[in-house]
């Protein structure tokens, strides 16, 4: 009996050579291990199909002359890609940066296996990325131009992706919003079940879209008036404040270390718990109508928690 | 069928065939680790490897390959070496990774992955449509610099969940980036064990010119651990809240998420730190209700009148 393995790289050496279609008739005579015609034949060769389809390895059918009018083969350009021409230090590099990010599953070293490079085993990550099942098909839409379609807090949205983006933790797509025709920013963990694409060429940005932009801050993703707001953070989360908001924000150092920082405000609620997160290491200076919200807030708390 | 199916015994096949075409000659040793596999199994799927090839499966039409001792010695087309197409997963997967060590200070000394990306690019899609950012906090570069030269270092550090400056001596072992932040991972001298620590929260990084005296060693706990993992100390809690409060499941570790009988979300939690959590709670404002532990539920006033206090010592800020 021949091992299932040994049919399979049999069948895919047959259909890859000289190109030329094949019937199953001819195929079962070529590759050892098919059963004698009849519905047992068909069964396996569908069954092997399937797997080498799981395995991204696709067969075409196409009609040939003769009593079996059709045949199949894997078309190189299917099964192949263009030679990458890699230098020595480049398959190197390639190596250790899948080596160095973990996915939480084998596709990049599955990657590296496609190219004929070998990832080394047993390397401890530089990186951990969240990998998300909507990740690998929304790159395919990015780079196809193929317009989406995702629920997304309720509603659907259809979406021209235009971006990609990893930032601060999570995964974003950013792209031209079609029922709101304007560009929006959304979270691939929050889309609701699996994004569905459609053709490839089917989206149209814009021509003034711009994809590198920044990411806006969560204060900035409010529809309501844009208000400059003052908060005066202490000496010991000074650091981390300006590097997350840039020097550009900084509007006054004191004596103590402590720096006064400038937002420019759409979304209050982001504000506060962005304020919050810092707790009484922050304070908010002005507008005064801002800070008495905030007083507001803490003393429902207070009245709330009881003592 | 056996541990591994036919499919993914396929992948692998294929990949060994072709790195083997384009060497010839490899111990079975080395094969064996870089595809992770035990050396009988690597030898019987070879020896199965041999016996294929076109018809009429002569032994001018089948694969050479044979064992040879320790080595495996192969002779195979040129066809075999052929780079071959990526999935979507795996496409992804590769640009990811190469972008992410790219963006990382120091990632890519010799621009080696920067060229290999841009050749990748060329088939599998365009620069700019794809970005990955590892945020890197301002004592990130002292921390690589510190671990590349194997120095003992001293950190001022805030200890947000305790809202404490301390200062300690870190042997460090390694800079790992998880769940969108960078960590530290080292022995701590202070606490006089293997610590983690938040690079962003590092306000000052200074050599302390000494050797390592607790260098990493193979048994510390690898570094894809989560940063959290709930202990002995922590309380359990389970907290209601509204949907716009419903970011609390996305923003720290949760135990269980799930609907409450009231039309809200359950969000379970184990908390370390009543600090902590209380802020969390002062966040969530009037959008949570603590289910259980009247104590914890203080927290969040008890964190409120904190902050309070410093808007009532500055009224005019």
């Amino acid at each position: 009996m021949v091992d299932r393995l040994e049919r399979l790289t049999d069948l895919v050496l047959v259909l890859l050579h000289d190109q030329r279609p094949r019937s199953l008739r001819e195929i079962a005579e070529e590759v050892p291990g098919y059963p004698p015609p009849g519905e047992a034949r068909r069964q396996a060769f569908e069954r092997d199909k399937r797997t080498l389809r799981e395995e991204g390895i696709l067969f075409v059918t196409e009609p040939i002359e003769g009593p079996d009018q059709f045949g199949y083969r894997i078309r190189a350009e299917d099964f192949y890609l263009p030679d990458l021409e890699l230098e020595a230090d480049e398959q190197t590099a390639l190596n250790l940066a899948v080596a160095g990010i973990h996915f939480g599953d084998p596709s990049g070293r599955d990657a590296l296996w496609r190219l004929g490079l070998a990832a080394p085993t047993g390397h401890q990550p530089l990186a951990d990325l969240p990998a998300l099942p909507a990740l690998p098909v929304l790159w395919e839409a990015v780079h196809s131009r193929c317009r989406v379609t995702f629920g997304y807090r309720g509603g659907a949205r259809t979406v021209d992706p235009a971006v990609l983006r990893f930032h601060g933790g999570w995964w974003y797509l950013v792209g031209h919003d079609l029922d709101r025709d304007a560009p929006r920013t959304f979270r691939v963990d929050r889309m609701e079940g699996r994004p569905s694409v459609g053709d490839p060429g089917s989206a149209q940005l814009p021509e003034a879209f711009d994809v590198t932009g920044a990411l806006p801050e969560p204060w900035q993703l409010g529809e309501g008036e844009i208000v400059p707001v003052e908060v005066l953070v202490d000496a010991v989360v000074a650091p981390r404040v300006i590097h997350e908001l840039g020097e550009s924000a900084v509007t006054d150092r004191r004596a103590d270390g402590s720096v006064v920082v400038r937002l420019e405000v759409s979304n209050t609620a982001a504000l506060r718990s962005w304020v919050l997160e810092l707790a009484e290491r922050a304070e908010v200076l002005r507008p005064p109508a801002l800070r008495d919200e905030l007083v507001g807030w803490l003393e429902a708390v207070v009245a709330a928690g009881g003592n | 069928m056996g541990r591994v199916d036919a499919g993914q015994r396929l992948r692998r096949l294929l990949a060994i065939l072709a790195w083997l075409a384009r060497r010839e000659r490899v111990p079975v040793a080395e094969l064996a680790h870089r595809f992770g596999v035990g050396p009988e199994e690597l030898i019987a799927d070879l020896e199965l490897a041999a016996c294929c090839g076109l018809p009429p499966y002569t032994p001018d039409q089948l694969m050479e390959i044979l064992i040879d001792g320790d080595e495996v010695v192969a002779h195979l087309g040129p066809e075999l070496a052929r780079p071959r197409k990526l999935s979507a997963a795996e496409g992804f997967a590769l640009a990811a990774s190469a972008r992410a060590i790219v963006a990382v200070p120091g990632g890519d000394p010799d621009g080696a992955l920067a060229r290999a990306l841009a050749k990748l690019d060329a088939v599998l899609g365009e620069r700019d449509r794809l970005r990955v950012e590892l945020d890197e906090p301002p004592s990130l570069a002292d921390v690589r610099a510190a671990l590349s030269a194997g120095l003992q270092i001293e950190i001022d550090y805030h200890s947000a969940s305790r809202d404490e400056l301390t200062t300690r001596r870190v042997d460090p072992h390694a800079a790992v980036f998880l769940d969108g932040n960078w960590y530290l991972d080292g022995y701590c001298h202070r606490a006089g064990s293997l610590r983690r620590f938040r690079i962003d929260r590092v306000n000052a990084l200074r050599t302390t010119g000494q050797a390592l005296c607790h260098p990493a060693g193979p048994t510390d706990p690898p570094s894809s651990d989560t940063p959290f993992v709930p202990g002995p100390d922590n309380v359990v809690v389970r907290v209601a809240v509204d949907e716009w409060g419903s970011w609390l499941a996305d923003a720290v570790p949760t135990l269980a998420v799930g609907p409450s009988p009231d039309g809200r979300t359950e969000v379970t939690l184990a908390v370390a730190s009543p600090v902590w959590f209380g802020r969390l709670l002062v966040g969530l404002g009037p959008h949570a209700e603590v289910l259980d532990s009247p104590e914890l539920a203080a927290a969040g006033a008890e964190m409120a009148r904190r902050v309070l206090a410093r808007y009532q010592d500055s009224p005019s800020g």
